[in-house]
């Protein structure tokens, strides 16, 4: 495993992402909240392009404590959704947002200055 | 068929035999390895790092060991690059931020759980409203998401209001996407 150097963090806005392949893999580098996140974009479902589909805070739904709704509410946790049939995984753990054990394979980035590494 | 006794004695009949292995492994295991460094030279340790190496890696048909196999350096490529959504530029007058003011004071109602801020009424003729200003606007050209952005609604709450419109004109869905391809809207 080396670092992989694959672009300027300047050319990196929060929100935006890239794919990149390196060597045999195929990875999902994204900017979130001033962090760098990079995951396997194999899709642990079918292995559809599992980082290249919407960005979409989690939904949960509030309830009081008669456990009648208070709505769907979004909450601070972002999600990343794969297009193929929307596995949804959890954007800081590479973890399906439902059953934890389901994970992508995450991968450590490094910042040196401006240039961003993907450990790979 | 040989019953659990007859089993379970031949074991024991093995046990004398394999006892008197046991010593001669024990001799075989402390020629091979020394018991500690102390009197070794730093030949003796260099010969049998040489000798343990020499088992890890076996040497081909001439006799050679074949070249350790330094590996290439990975090719990195970028395939594509996905932006975040830019939002909307953002312009005033009084009547939209009376407008801004009143829909985060219905937020706040919502985030407690209190769906009955507006009455029926008051939210049909909000909605009305609203449904008419945005449709005259995007088929004038002036188009803009009809939400701020992708976390201003979920999909669940899109879904229902859609439907209501619609089932309040009597159209379907398959009237909607025949319309939506003609008109390009
Ligand atoms: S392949 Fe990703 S959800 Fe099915």
């Amino acid at each position: 495993m080396a670092e992989q150097f694959i672009g300027k963090a300047s050319e990196f806005k929060d929100g935006d992402r890239q794919i990149v392949r390196i060597g045999e893999d195929e990875i999902g580098v994204f900017k979130h909240e001033g962090a760098f996140y990079a995951y396997s974009n194999f899709c642990l479902h079918q292995g559809g392009p599992a980082c290249e589909g919407l960005t979409i805070a989690n939904v949960e739904e509030r309830l009081r404590p008669d456990k009648t709704s208070m709505g769907l509410h979004f909450t601070d946790q972002m999600n990343f959704v794969c297009p193929w049939h929307g596995y949804e995984y959890d954007m800081k753990t590479g973890c399906h947002v439902k059953d934890k054990s389901v994970k992508l394979r995450k991968y450590d980035v490094v910042t040196k200055g401006n240039d961003v590494y993907v450990v790979a | 068929m040989s019953s659990p006794r007859t089993k379970k004695a031949a074991p024991k009949a093995a046990k004398p035999s394999t006892k008197a292995a046991k010593p001669a492994i024990k001799a075989s295991r402390a020629a091979s390895k020394p018991a500690s460094d102390e009197g070794m030279t730093g030949r003796d340790k260099a010969n049998f790092i040489k000798a343990m190496m020499e088992g890890i890696a076996p040497k081909d048909a001439s006799g050679k060991r074949p070249p350790i196999k330094v590996e290439a350096p990975k090719k990195v490529e970028i395939l594509r690059k996905i932006s975040a959504p830019t939002p909307v530029e953002r312009k005033s007058n009084p009547l939209s931020d009376e407008a801004l003011k009143f829909a985060a004071r219905l937020e706040e109602k919502f985030a407690n759980g209190d769906f009955e801020a507006l009455t029926p009424e008051a939210t049909q003729a909000l909605m009305t409203a609203i449904c008419k200003l945005y449709s005259a606007n995007a088929e004038a050209g002036n188009k803009f998401p009809v939400v701020k952005d992708r976390f201003s609604v979920t999909g669940t709450d899109a879904m229902i209001l859609c439907g209501a419109l619609l089932k309040a004109v009597d159209l379907q869905v398959f009237e909607l996407g025949m319309w939506q391809s003609w008109s390009g809207i």
